[in-house]
């Protein structure tokens, strides 16, 4: 049975206390030094209010209450129970300014963390900013998501189990302890006589409990496996008439669960009971020595009442401790593996400030309209894994201005020489070169700046429908989204739709149609004005109309800019200044529409293809 | 909302005597405090009255210790019997709600999402299991500590120093109750600004190259920030309510202790109560918070379990619309004759027909391929065969039995589906070949391997047929993702076998030497071979070429080649493919 073991790679367990990694999280304290040292002071205010509470108690017991037993008139007795008063009044006092004090200073405190984590979740945020796309092909986006939000949340434990409850009850255990000795030192040191034990037990519970705790997560892991996976495979698994037995195999896996919970209901239900007993056992050996010193008159009733008091606020924290230190160590977990992605390196990094070219950028392109090479690849070969080569010494030169496609079946390598000009890989060997300059060399944003793309699989954010053209940017204003949108045919549609350009696309553009979001895609990239535009042409079928609107758009877009194509429609490209035959990584044939028909090679067999598949649709 | 609580206590019913064994010991461990308090209350009048002799004392400690054991001891039962019957509350719930989950029919997944059903199976399961362990033991806890400690005020103390005390403890309920709602709410928000965030991180994450293609990283900063901020403040403001519960407790608590301070104190010193009593009081004082804080949480408790009770119960009386017939008929053994008469299908009435007016006839042992594109229906077809929805009566039969009438589990025994989305469970190679419950050696397993072409992938992983395979196990490609699929089906010996487009992501050449491998296999049993490709069809005694729904050409491959129509087109099409293939780089 090994359903669901795979899900266990993320178990938060053991983490190694790392000195590093408190630095790591110190620094991030850091900017709010001064609401985190006010609130311990607090803290230490808040202590001597609570811990004064059981003294008033102790007070009016000594000299009110335990006078007034021994004493003979009933003048007497009155008279002493007019001194209640005020130490009622302190009383009341001491319980208001506590609350009040509690609510404040937890709030400032708990506040104060959330402001740290939101500049932890802002600078890891920006870090996977910077990570290069072959971070994001080699995980699953659900892993980076949870790195920037549940990760940080479990993080957020940090600060609500350990500054705000460990730190309190530290704060109490130890007032506690200096309150008991100074009322009585001796007695004290019969009340803490179990402290050992209460440690030692406290020790045992804790690595108990994580224990207990872990198998249940496991087992939980394994059941949300399971059910997962039975609720997509459910076909098959009525198919192939499994249900009784797949019954059978979570029922196990159920009754897995239900055994670690149970341990843990049973460690619970040993060491809680037996930390309450032993804090018991400090009360009666107070009872029993402090009973004998009070006959001895050397202690009075009230410093007995307050023993009592003050024990059972020592102990209670103290049985609570081992819990919140395992809290403690999960949060410890999500800090390493959040620690571990700010440690990521990019692959592709930007050139050192000394190594950079100021040669090229969008305006020196654009003012100097430069001729030559816009685009050149120089005996580049590339590979997304190691030895798997995806490009085999391809070299050629695209002239500023020209438009060429680039064609071929599946997996030829179109698409990756459209990934390797705004670099978003790095080649293996050879170079790859824009406008003369080493892409390298160049800043990455400037690069982008200068070379622009339009992917095949549109990608619309959910925001409406000017945002998706400015994409947020400072440099397209509404009037260059409109005209954006009107010269490549957006226009059209937007008109129709309630709110026009602002309209929101809805879910990753599902209420657009193929066509539509394709033309938002170019208007996009129009609107940004790109010196180079790379177009990964669309693969899905639109109506001959929009297929119109599309081709009308990137005619527009090939007026004045240099146009690297992928064509998976032929007929979309006959017109291209050039055609580039790819097959198995490597340019095959190359010419003009007409040229390349009259040869017998590949791109004839395409076209024969495509005008077949043409014909019977 | 009463008839979800109800069906809520009826889960519990079959348990209650050890819920009421647990009430017992709970009984026991609250009684136990209370004699505690009582003698050391005993002990300081003893003290104070001048009667106290060590020895006495030594007894009162003694007496102590013995309550505290009983405490321990029954502490231990109650968290055995209360918690540990609410676990099998929610074991025996999870395993109804997933035997009824595979109940259902395939129309039924495909309308609701895997995440929508995850989190009934996790958090209303988990809802239910919190009312059923803290909720039970709040609900009783409310009322035997609070019967318990009041009755020891009003018998031992005082009744009007009792109830005095008991007014600012009494808000408590409402106080808790309402910031748990007000608590509630706030965290309803906070999970969505949560998931607003998500969102974000989420989308670009899956935009990372539009962001990057137009170098925005600078403004999906500024966009997370606001989300971050957003996320920040809804988090603060549940906070107000959040760190309110302890200050409350204490403040209200602390009243009552000013209470019984001012008005005790005077009883003491007007002699009307003891030192002792007056000791003890602050102790039943202090039992009385934890009942009165209860009864408010329990409240809250109950109500999201019955909310979450709706739930499944919604999903549980969830009839499934593909199931037996009452009359319903066993297929012992079955010969493999299929026939379909006059078929016609639609997924909904409002919906054009996926299939039409489709006939053929199957004779035992024979072949029938069935060619078309995406969207022609013909995958419906395989699906009406094995009822993953149910034909309409008298369309489509098996050994002459309407398959509507058959018991669904002979059917599906009979005829071996291999659906074109390959799906592997994160298990072993040799346990996703062998899904089916029946027992199968290992060599049965390498046969059908070997006969889905599988063998030499096999042994080029690293445990071979022991090796972890599936969704996120080693991965394997699409291509032996489906002849995993395949084989599994083959393995199970049925007499009819029905390939889905089952190759789709192999190519021609292995398809085809699959194919001619399992001629000899499919000599034997009647096989329906559904496809885009010719090379997939060729060799089956019938074709038919379906389109949008219907028959447009019907023969043999020599027949339909001859006559020049789409089958003639799509061969020359196939042609030309294998000729590229061949091309040299």
């Amino acid at each position: 049975m090994t359903a669901g073991d795979a899900f266990h790679d993320e178990d938060p367990l053991e983490a190694t206390y790392d000195r590093a990694l408190v630095a790591w999280l110190l620094g991030y304290a850091r900017p709010h030094a001064g609401p985190l040292i006010g609130c311990v002071l607090l803290l230490l205010l808040l202590t001597v209010l609570q811990l004064g509470q059981p003294y008033v108690i102790k007070l009016a017991i000594d000299r009110v209450m335990r006078p007034a037993t021994l004493a003979e008139s009933a003048a007497a007795r009155q008279a002493l129970g007019e001194q209640l008063w005020p130490l009622v009044a302190v009383y009341l006092a001491l319980v208001t300014a506590a609350a009040v004090l509690q609510y404040a200073q937890a709030l400032w405190l708990r506040v104060t963390g959330q402001r740290i984590l939101a500049a932890i979740r802002a600078s890891t945020f920006a870090h996977l900013q910077t990570l290069s796309l072959s971070y994001f092909d080699s995980r699953p986006t659900g892993r980076v998501v949870t790195r920037v939000t549940n990760d940080i949340e479990a993080l957020g434990e940090l600060y609500t189990s350990v500054l705000v409850n460990l730190f309190r009850d530290v704060f109490f255990v130890t007032g506690a302890m200096i309150a008991l000795v100074w009322l009585d030192a001796r007695l004290a040191l019969a009340g803490m006589a179990v402290l050992p034990l209460v440690a030692v037990t406290a020790l045992a519970f804790r690595s108990m409990t994580r224990h207990a705790f872990r198998a249940m997560r496991t087992q939980l892991a394994r059941i949300n496996a399971m059910l997962s996976e039975s609720l997509s495979g459910m076909r098959v698994i009525q198919l192939f008439v499994r249900q009784e037995r797949n019954a059978a195999e979570f029922g196990a896996i159920n009754r897995a669960y239900y055994a670690a919970s149970m341990r843990q209901i049973r460690v619970f239900g040993t060491f809680g009971p037996a930390l309450s007993f032993l804090t018991t056992l400090a009360l009666a050996a107070v009872l029993w020595l402090g009973g004998l010193r009070v006959l001895a008159a050397t202690l009075t009733f009230g410093t007995l009442y307050a023993f009592t008091a003050y024990l059972r606020q020592m102990y209670e924290p103290i049985s609570a401790l081992a819990e919140k230190v395992n809290l403690l160590q999960a949060a410890l977990a999500a800090a390493e593996r959040i620690t571990e992605l700010h440690g990521t390196r990019p692959d592709v990094a930007d050139p050192e400030p000394a190594a950079a070219t100021a040669s090229l950028s969008a305006a020196s392109v654009r003012a100097e309209r430069r001729a030559g090479p816009a685009v050149a690849f120089d005996r580049v070969w590339f590979a997304y894994n190691e030895g798997d080569w995806v490009l085999r010494d391809v070299s050629f030169q695209v002239e500023a201005g020209e438009t060429v496609a680039f064609v071929g079946r599946t997996g030829a390598g179109k698409s990756t020489i459209m990934n390797l000009v705004p670099r978003f890989y790095d080649v293996q060997r050879g170079a790859v070169r824009v406008h003369g300059t080493d892409v390298r060399r160049v800043p990455q944003a400037e690069l982008r700046r200068v070379v622009g793309v339009v992917m095949q699989d549109v990608f619309l954010f959910a925001t409406d429908i000017a945002a998706n053209i400015s994409l947020g940017s400072p440099a397209v204003d509404r009037a260059a989204v409109e005209r954006a949108g009107r010269t490549v045919g957006v226009d059209g549609f937007a008109a129709r739709l309630p709110q026009g350009y602002d309209t929101p696309v809805v879910e990753r553009g599902l209420n657009l149609s193929g066509g539509e979001r394709q033309l938002i895609s170019f208007a996009r990239a129009l609107a940004h004005d790109p010196a180079v535009l790379i177009l990964d042409e669309a693969t899905s079928s639109v109506d001959s109309e929009t297929e119109e609107a599309l081709q009308r758009a990137m005619g527009v877009l090939a007026a004045g800019r240099t146009m690297l194509v992928v064509a998976h429609r032929l007929a979309t490209v006959r017109h291209a200044d050039r055609i580039f035959v790819m097959h198995a990584g490597r340019i095959v044939e190359q010419g003009r529409h007409d040229e390349l028909l009259a040869r017998d090679g590949v791109y004839r067999t395409l076209w024969r293809l495509q005008a077949d598949g043409a014909a019977g649709r | 909302m009463n008839r979800d609580l109800r069906r809520f206590f009826q889960l519990l019913r079959p348990h209650r005597a050890a819920y009421a064994a647990g009430a017992v010991a709970l009984v026991l461990a609250d009684g136990g405090q209370l004699v505690i308090a009582y003698l050391i209350g005993e002990a300081i009048d003893a003290l104070a009255a001048g009667t106290a002799t060590p020895s006495i004392v030594a007894t009162y400690a003694v007496g102590v210790m013995a309550c505290a054991t009983v405490v321990a001891v029954s502490r231990y039962f109650w968290r055995v019997l209360i918690f540990g019957s609410a676990r099998v509350v929610e074991r025996e719930l999870r395993q109804r709600l997933f035997e009824h989950l595979q109940t259902l029919p395939a129309g039924f997944f495909m309308r609701r999402k895997v995440g929508e059903l995850m989190a009934h199976g996790t958090n209303d399961i988990a809802a239910v299991e919190l009312a059923a362990s803290l909720g039970v033991l709040a609900g009783l806890d409310a009322v035997i500590q609070f019967g318990g400690a009041s009755a020891m005020m009003v018998g031992t103390v005082d009744t009007r120093l009792a109830v005095l005390t008991l007014l600012p403890l009494v808000a408590l309920t409402p106080g808790t109750y309402w910031l748990g709602r007000r608590l509630h709410a706030a965290y309803g928000h906070v999970q969505a600004a949560f998931a607003r965030l998500s969102d974000t991180v989420q989308e670009s994450v899956e935009g990372v190259r539009v962001i990057k293609g137009f170098a925005r990283e600078g403004g999906e900063q500024a966009r997370f920030e606001t989300a971050n901020q957003e996320y920040r403040r809804t988090f603060g403001r549940m906070l107000r309510y959040d760190v309110a519960f302890d200050p409350m407790i204490n403040l209200l608590a602390g009243l009552a202790f000013a209470v019984g301070l001012g008005y005790g104190g005077l009883l003491v010193t007007d002699g009307t109560i003891t030192l002792g009593r007056y000791v003890a009081f602050n102790t039943y004082l202090a039992m009385l918070v934890w009942p009165m804080l209860a009864l408010g949480w329990v409240t809250n408790l109950l109500q999201r379990a019955a909310a979450s009770m709706a739930r499944l119960d919604a999903l549980l009386d969830t009839v499934p619309s593909v199931s037996d017939a009452p009359d319903a008929r066993p297929l012992e053994h079955p010969r493999g004759e299929v026939l379909l008469r006059g078929l016609t299908f639609r997924f909904a009435p409002d919906m054009p027909p996926a299939l039409a007016d489709v006939d053929a006839t199957l004779a035992p042992g024979t072949t029938l391929g069935v060619l078309g594109r995406t969207g022609s229906g013909k995958s419906t077809l395989g699906q009406l065969l094995v009822r993953i929805f149910d034909p309409p009566r008298g369309t489509v039969f098996l050994d002459g039995h309407d398959v509507t009438t058959l018991r669904l589990d002979d059917l599906r025994r009979a005829v071996a589906y291999v659906p074109q989305d390959a799906f592997l469970f994160s298990r072993t190679l040799a346990e996703n070949i062998a899904l089916d419950p029946r027992p199968y050696t290992r060599e049965q397993v390498a046969a059908a391997a070997r006969l889905a072409d599988l063998e030499r992938d096999v042994h080029a992983l690293p445990a071979g047929y022991d090796t972890v395979v599936g969704e996120r196990g080693v991965t394997l490609s699409g291509g032996q993702r489906q002849r995993v699929s395949l084989a599994r089906a083959l393995l199970r010996d049925a007499p009819v076998l029905v390939l889905d487009d089952c190759l789709s992501a192999v190519d021609s050449a292995t398809e085809a030497r699959i194919l001619s491998a399992l001629r000899r296999y499919t000599r034997r049993r009647t096989t329906i071979i559904i496809g885009h490709r010719v090379s997939a069809v060729r060799h089956a005694d019938e074709i038919v070429v379906l389109a949008e729904g219907r028959v447009v050409e019907r023969g043999d491959h020599a027949t339909l080649l001859a006559a020049g129509g789409e089958y003639a087109r799509l061969h020359s099409r196939a042609q030309l493919e294998l000729s590229l293939e061949d091309t040299a780089p």
